[in-house]
C-alpha cells in the first residue's frame, strides 16, 4: 500500500470483506457480507449523507457518538491544540469536542473511561445525531 | 424559487413533498430518527440527517435539532408536512427568526385558527354558524355543568389543543358529564399538555364536510370545494371522497363563502382546511379549522387537478396563486383509503413490523401516495398510516368499482393492514349508495353482512 500511495484498500470475497486504512495499528476484519436478497433494506442511495465510518465490531473499542446535530471541532478555537488525540486518556468528564450547533459551542463530554484509539470525525465538517466522533479503547 | 428545502417529516408526507420539491426543481434535505434510516424518503432526499433517537419527542419533534440540521444543510425553507410540528406556531416563528421559510401559514394565523375556541369566536364574528356551545374555554365543575344543561344533551367536551380524535369526551346526561369532563382535562393534558376544554352540543351522526382553502401573499383566497370525511372510526378519518354525495350547488356556495370569509378574517395564507358538521337538514356549522396540508389533500388534487404541495411551496416562495389554482373547478370523482398497519379482526391494534411482500394497485385512475415496499419494517413509534389508496373516475359509481378493484389487488403481506376492511366498506349497500354519516362505521362491523375480504390470488405465494 505505501508502494502505490494508497490510504485505504478493500476487498471483497466468497461473502467476506476486508479493508485496510493506514494509520490504524491493525487491519479491520470486516465481518461476513450481507448475502440477503437485494431488496431487503430498499434502494440504496449513494448521496446520503449517512455516518461513514465502518461498524466497530472489535469489541475492545467503544464508540462516542455525537448527542445532537450540527458542525465538529477538534479544538476550542482555530489556533488552539486539539481537546484529544490518539493515545490521550480520557474520564467521563473530559470534554473531547465542540458541536456548534445555532451559533451556541456545545462541549461533549467522552462520557467514557479509557484512551483514545481513533479519531473518526472530521474537523469543520456537519455531524449529525449518533454519528461516530471518536473510539476509545 | 428555493434552492433546497428540508422536510420535517416522515412516512408518506415526507415523500409526498419530495416528490413535488424533485418536479419543481429544488433539492431536498430529510431529517429522520434512527428508526427511519431505511425509510424511502430518506433514501429519495438528496441529502439527509439524522436528528435523533425513534421516539418522536427524542426527534421529529425536537426544533433545535431540525434547525441545527437546516443550518447545517444550509435550507431556503422548510415544509413541515401534517401532524409533528405542522401546527406548532412556535416552529414557524423560529423559522422565521432564522430566516428560513415555513411552508405553511403565518405564525399568527396559526394561532388564532389553531386554538379551537378562539377559531369558534373569529367564525362568529365572521358570521359563519357554529355548533352551540361554551362561549369559551370551561374551566370549572358548576360552570361546565350549566354550559352543558344550556346547550342541551347530547354533549360533546372537546380540547382546545385538540386533534385526531383525542381530548374528546361524549356525556349523555347530568350524570356521566362530570366524569367526561375530568377524563376529557386528563387526556389533553397528557397528550398535548394543556388541559383546556370547551363545549359543544353533539350532533347526532353528522356528516363531516371540509372545504380546502388555498391563499396566496398577496391577499388571494379561493376554495378548491370539499371533502367528505364522515367514514370514521373512533373519530379518525378512514375513507374521504371528493365530492361529498350529499352536496348540493347551493350548499357548496355557502359553505365555500363562509369558508373563504374566514380565512380573509384572520389573514389566513398557504393550505389550510375548514371543517364543517352538517346535519342532515343541510344545516352547517363551523368545528374547527386545520392550519395544514391534510392527509386527504389528495382527493382534492385529482378532482380539481392541481397540485396542492407545488402550490404550498410557490406560495411560500412569495409567487401568486397559480391561474389553474384560482380558477379550478370539479371534473371528477375520488375516493381515498387510508391503509394503515392494524389488524382489523383484533380490534385494530397495530400491527408494526416488516413487509414480507408488497405490490400496490395500479392502472387506469389510481393512484397510491406510500412509502411501504417489499422488506420496509413499518416501525411502531409512529401513527400506523402506510399508504394512502386514491381512486379517480368519472362518475362515483365508477369510481367505487375502481377502488374495490384496486383494493382486491393489494398486496401486503407479513403484517396486518385495513385493507380487507376497505374491501368490506366499498361493498356495502350503504356507503355505496352514499347515504352515510359519521355513525357508518359501527353500524357497518356490528351487521351480520360484515366480513373483512381478503386478496384474492397467489401473488404473494
Amino acid at each position: 500500500m505505501r508502494k502505490n500511495d494508497l490510504s485505504v484498500f478493500e476487498m471483497e470475497k466468497d461473502g467476506f470483506r476486508l479493508k485496510l486504512q493506514k494509520g490504524i495499528e491493525q487491519p479491520t476484519l470486516m465481518v461476513p457480507a450481507q448475502t440477503a436478497p437485494t431488496v431487503q433494506n430498499g434502494p440504496p442511495n449513494p448521496g446520503a449523507t449517512h455516518p461513514v465510518s465502518a461498524p466497530a465490531e472489535t469489541s475492545h473499542l467503544r464508540d462516542i457518538v455525537s448527542p445532537m446535530v450540527g458542525t465538529f471541532y477538534r479544538a476550542g478555537s482555530p489556533d488552539a491544540p486539539p481537546f484529544v488525540d490518539v493515545g490521550k486518556e480520557v474520564t467521563e468528564e473530559t470534554v473531547v469536542c465542540i458541536i456548534e450547533a445555532m451559533k451556541v459551542m456545545n462541549e461533549i463530554k467522552a462520557e467514557t473511561k479509557g484512551v483514545i484509539a481513533e479519531v473518526v470525525a472530521e474537523n469543520g465538517k456537519p455531524v449529525q445525531f449518533g454519528q461516530v466522533l471518536y473510539r476509545v479503547r | 424559487m428555493f434552492e433546497k428545502v428540508l422536510i420535517a417529516n416522515r412516512g408518506e408526507i415526507a415523500l409526498r413533498v419530495i416528490r413535488a420539491c424533485r418536479e419543481l426543481g429544488i433539492r431536498t434535505l430529510a431529517i429522520y430518527s434512527e428508526a427511519d434510516v431505511d425509510s424511502l424518503h430518506v433514501q429519495l432526499a438528496d441529502e439527509s440527517i439524522c436528528i435523533g433517537a425513534p421516539p418522536s419527542s427524542e426527534s421529529y419533534l425536537k426544533i433545535d435539532r431540525i434547525m441545527s440540521a437546516a443550518e447545517v444543510g444550509d435550507v431556503d425553507a422548510i415544509h413541515p408536512g401534517y401532524g409533528f410540528l405542522a401546527e406548532n406556531a412556535h416552529f414557524a416563528e423560529v423559522c422565521e427568526s432564522c430566516n428560513i421559510h415555513f411552508i405553511g401559514p403565518p405564525a399568527r394565523a396559526m394561532r388564532a385558527m389553531g386554538d379551537k375556541n378562539l377559531a369558534r369566536q373569529f367564525a362568529r364574528k365572521a358570521g359563519v354558524p357554529v355548533t352551540p356551545g361554551s362561549d369559551g374555554v370551561v374551566t370549572e365543575e358548576t360552570e361546565a355543568l350549566k354550559v352543558a344543561k344550556k346547550v342541551g344533551y347530547p354533549v360533546m367536551i372537546k380540547a382546545v389543543a385538540g386533534g385526531g380524535g383525542r381530548g374528546m369526551r361524549v356525556a349523555h346526561n347530568d350524570a356521566s358529564f362530570l366524569p367526561a369532563f375530568h377524563a376529557a382535562r386528563m387526556e389533553a393534558d397528557k397528550a398535548f399538555g394543556n388541559s383546556d376544554v370547551y363545549i359543544e352540543k353533539l350532533i347526532i351522526n353528522p356528516h363531516h364536510i371540509e372545504f380546502q382553502i388555498v391563499a396566496d401573499k398577496h391577499g388571494h383566497v379561493v376554495h378548491l370545494g370539499e371533502r367528505d370525511c364522515s367514514i370514521q372510526r373512533r373519530n379518525q378519518k378512514v375513507i374521504e371522497e371528493c365530492p361529498s354525495p350529499l352536496m348540493t350547488d347551493g350548499l357548496r356556495k355557502k359553505m365555500g363563502h363562509a369558508s373563504v370569509k374566514l380565512a380573509q378574517s384572520v389573514g389566513y395564507q398557504n393550505a389550510g382546511t375548514m371543517e364543517f358538521l352538517v346535519d342532515n337538514s343541510g344545516h352547517f356549522y363551523f368545528m374547527e379549522m386545520n392550519t395544514r396540508i391534510q392527509v386527504e389533500h389528495t382527493i382534492t388534487e385529482e378532482v380539481y387537478g392541481c397540485d396542492l404541495v407545488k402550490e404550498q411551496i410557490r406560495i411560500a416562495a412569495g409567487e401568486r396563486l397559480s391561474p389553474h389554482v384560482a380558477r379550478a373547478s370539479p371534473r371528477l370523482h375520488a375516493i381515498q383509503c387510508r391503509i394503515n398497519a392494524e389488524d382489523p379482526a383484533k380490534n385494530f391494534q397495530s400491527s408494526p413490523g416488516r413487509i414480507a411482500f408488497y405490490y400496490a394497485p395500479g392502472g387506469r385512475g389510481i393512484r397510491v401516495d406510500s412509502h411501504a415496499y417489499t422488506g420496509y419494517v413499518v416501525p411502531p413509534y409512529y401513527d400506523s398510516l402506510i399508504a394512502k389508496l386514491i381512486a379517480v373516475g368519472a362518475s362515483r359509481r365508477s369510481t367505487i368499482d375502481r377502488m374495490r378493484r384496486a383494493l382486491d389487488e393489494y398486496y401486503i403481506t407479513g403484517i396486518k393492514t385495513t385493507v380487507g376492511f376497505h374491501g368490506a366498506i366499498m361493498r356495502s349497500m350503504e356507503f355505496r349508495e352514499g347515504k352515510y354519516d359519521t355513525g357508518f362505521v359501527e353500524r357497518l362491523m356490528n351487521s351480520d353482512k360484515f366480513e373483512l375480504i381478503a386478496t384474492p390470488g397467489r401473488l404473494h405465494e
